[in-house]
């Protein structure tokens, strides 16, 4: 209820207990392409994002890969003439491209923060108030879920006395932190992070950084950064993006340590290396 | 204030920027005084009767002495069946060409394009549709449920108009935002699109209220020209704007009488459209800040 400083969720660093169902899921991608119209923009992809690890996407700018992450929790859906082709396969079996998957539900599982911070133009409170419910939490567990996520994204002590004020209000990494939250708050398994620091100032966008780093072991975490050294400093795993023939692929992936240090595909190498891209 | 290169004339000299400042007050003031004038006139001519015998009193001697009550609870009752129309069927239709059919599909244009068409349609053609459909066809009769039927079909467009304008000006990443949280179609639209764009509908459904309220033609052959107390929405009843034109125009001496009526009838205007305003931003306030 009234939990201090001191409580269990302001530390970050344990995996969360008590009360979480949260559970990371892998993701097994195989096969993946990612068509608008006739313009295919992602193809060949085959990727397995461990579970509980920070997968980092990076390439250059138009290679696809915030159109692979979309396809994730079928945001693509939203877009007029986007098809999804191949499998993506959760850790408990749910195939994401399937039309039969309950994407509501399936979205629920696999969260997302976009690049600019997006909260709805309403009080703080409502801000989860909305998404909880819809997604069965009962009323009265809503304020304590709210406050448990606004600590573990250290917002609560800014913010716990306006709640009730315009979310918009707040500054971008403010703003940015509590859509994290509110991603957070649904529990989800896997989070997908679309450049979520690059609509950010150096100081904000460190914070968000931090924090996405303390997920690390909870959730499963894939990031898209144009920022190699963040990328460097947060993830276990990376995957290059490069254009091939016009088509999206990746064309270098494993633990980051290698990726970034002796990457064996010479696009990859040069990208990393600052020489191109 | 130092030009760009030293002795380069400037494109456009000083003065004109002067005399196009003086042009523009010239034409604010000459707006803003013909309304005060309007509303001066009308006051001189009106005001001096108006009383709460007026307002609540029954119509005498063809509307050269006595009040106006019945036809204020006409009109509101009208209002009333209109906008119990109106406001469903304006932001239906919105909500569905913004957010369920494709910009630009066939289904799309064909709507958007018949609601423009309806609003260049002239007012006294409404009235003769009203009468012969709702009137005659559903048997509805010279009513007030006919008025303001004839009424909502009339505002449509405004609405449509301005709740869409309103959708489409919400922020994109709305709907992204509650579409990665798993919310449905459902709750996007009833919990975070439609109180975003509230204040946009209300300015569309202020005007419409204007409209309606200051509508003569499609009245008429509508709703009437009884000036008994309606007793139901079945009633013939007449409205504000229908007695001071049947005055003006059929009733010597009553200029005075028309004037009252006219001053009474821009009040109301006002008042509706201040109740608009506040109820909505006393919804929003609301929406803000409790569950
Ligand atoms: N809605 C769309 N309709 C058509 N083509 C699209 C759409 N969105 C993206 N594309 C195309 O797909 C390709 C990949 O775009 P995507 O946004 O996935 O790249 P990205 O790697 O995320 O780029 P950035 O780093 O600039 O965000 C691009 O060629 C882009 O033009
Ligand atoms: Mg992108």
């Amino acid at each position: 209820m009234n939990s201090t400083g001191l409580s269990r969720e302001n530390d970050a660093e344990t995996p969360s207990s008590g009360g979480h169902r949260t559970v990371a899921a892998s993701l097994s991608v195989s096969g993946l392409s990612v068509h608008y119209r006739d313009f295919t923009a992602v193809g060949g992809i085959d990727l397995e994002i461990p579970e509980g690890e920070i997968t980092a996407l990076v390439g250059p700018s138009g290679c696809g890969k915030s159109s692979f992450l979309h396809s994730l929790n079928r945001l693509t859906d939203l877009i007029p003439g986007c098809r999804v082709a191949g499998s993506i396969r959760l850790s408990d079996g749910t195939e994401v491209t399937h039309p039969k998957t309950d994407v509501l539900s399936l979205r629920r599982r696999v969260g997302i923060v976009f690049q600019r911070p997006n909260p709805f133009p309403q009080s703080i409170r409502r801000n989860f108030e909305i998404p909880l419910k819809e997604h069965g939490w009962r009323k009265r567990d809503i304020p304590d879920r709210m406050e448990t996520v606004l600590r573990e994204v250290g917002l609560w002590n800014e913010i716990s006395d306006r709640l009730h004020k315009s979310a918009i209000a707040l500054s971008g990494g403010q703003q940015q932190r509590l859509c994290i939250a509110r991603a957070l708050a649904l529990e989800p398994e896997v989070i997908l992070f679309d450049e979520p620091c690059s609509a950010l100032d150096p100081i904000a966008s460190g914070v968000v950084e931090d924090l996405i780093h303390s997920l690390r072991g909870r959730l499963t975490v894939v990031i898209v950064t144009h920022n190699l050294a963040q990328a460097r400093r947060i993830a276990d795993r990376a995957a290059v993006f490069w254009v091939r023939d016009g088509i999206g692929t990746i064309v270098e992936h494993g633990p980051a340590e290698r990726v970034f240090t002796a990457p064996s595909n010479p696009d990859a190498a040069s990208y990393l290396s600052g020489a191109r891209g | 204030m130092t030009p760009p290169t030293p002795r380069a004339r400037p494109v456009a000299p000083v003065w004109l920027d002067r005399a196009l400042a003086f042009a523009g007050a010239t034409a604010a003031l000459l707006s803003f005084g013909l309304f005060a004038w309007l509303v001066w006139d009308l006051a001189r001519l009106g005001l001096p009767r108006i009383s709460w015998t007026f307002l609540t009193g029954e119509i005498e001697d063809a509307g050269r002495s006595g009040g106006i009550g019945p036809l204020l609870v006409s009109t509101l009752l009208i209002l009333v069946c209109c906008l119990a129309l109106v406001i469903p069927l304006g932001t239906g239709c919105a909500l569905w060409l913004s957010e369920f059919v494709r910009r630009g599909s066939l289904a799309a244009r064909l709507v958007t394009g018949g609601v423009d068409l309806l609003a260049s349609v002239p007012s006294i053609v409404f009235g003769l549709f009203g009468m012969v459909f709702f009137g005659q066809t559903l048997k509805m009769g010279f009513s007030i449920l006919s008025g303001g039927l004839t009424l909502a079909c009339m505002i449509l467009p405004i609405l449509v108009r301005t709740t869409l304008s309103a959708l489409e000006a919400l922020p994109a990443d709305l709907r992204p935002a509650s579409a990665g949280l798993g919310l449905t179609r459902t709750t996007s639209i009833v919990k975070l699109l439609l109180p975003a764009a509230l204040p946009g509908i209300v300015v569309g459904i202020t005007l419409g209220i204007g409209r309606a309220l200051s509508e003569t033609a499609a009245l008429i052959f509508t709703s009437g020209y009884s000036i008994r107390w309606p007793s139901s929405f079945w009633d013939s009843g007449r409205a504000l704007s229908v007695h001071i034109y049947d005055l003006t125009l059929n009733v010597p001496q009553s200029g005075a009488m028309a004037s009252s009526t006219a001053l009474v009838l821009l009040a109301l205007i006002l008042v509706v459209n201040s109740a608009a305003v506040a109820l909505s931003e006393h919804w929003l306030r609301r929406r803000h800040q409790t569950s």
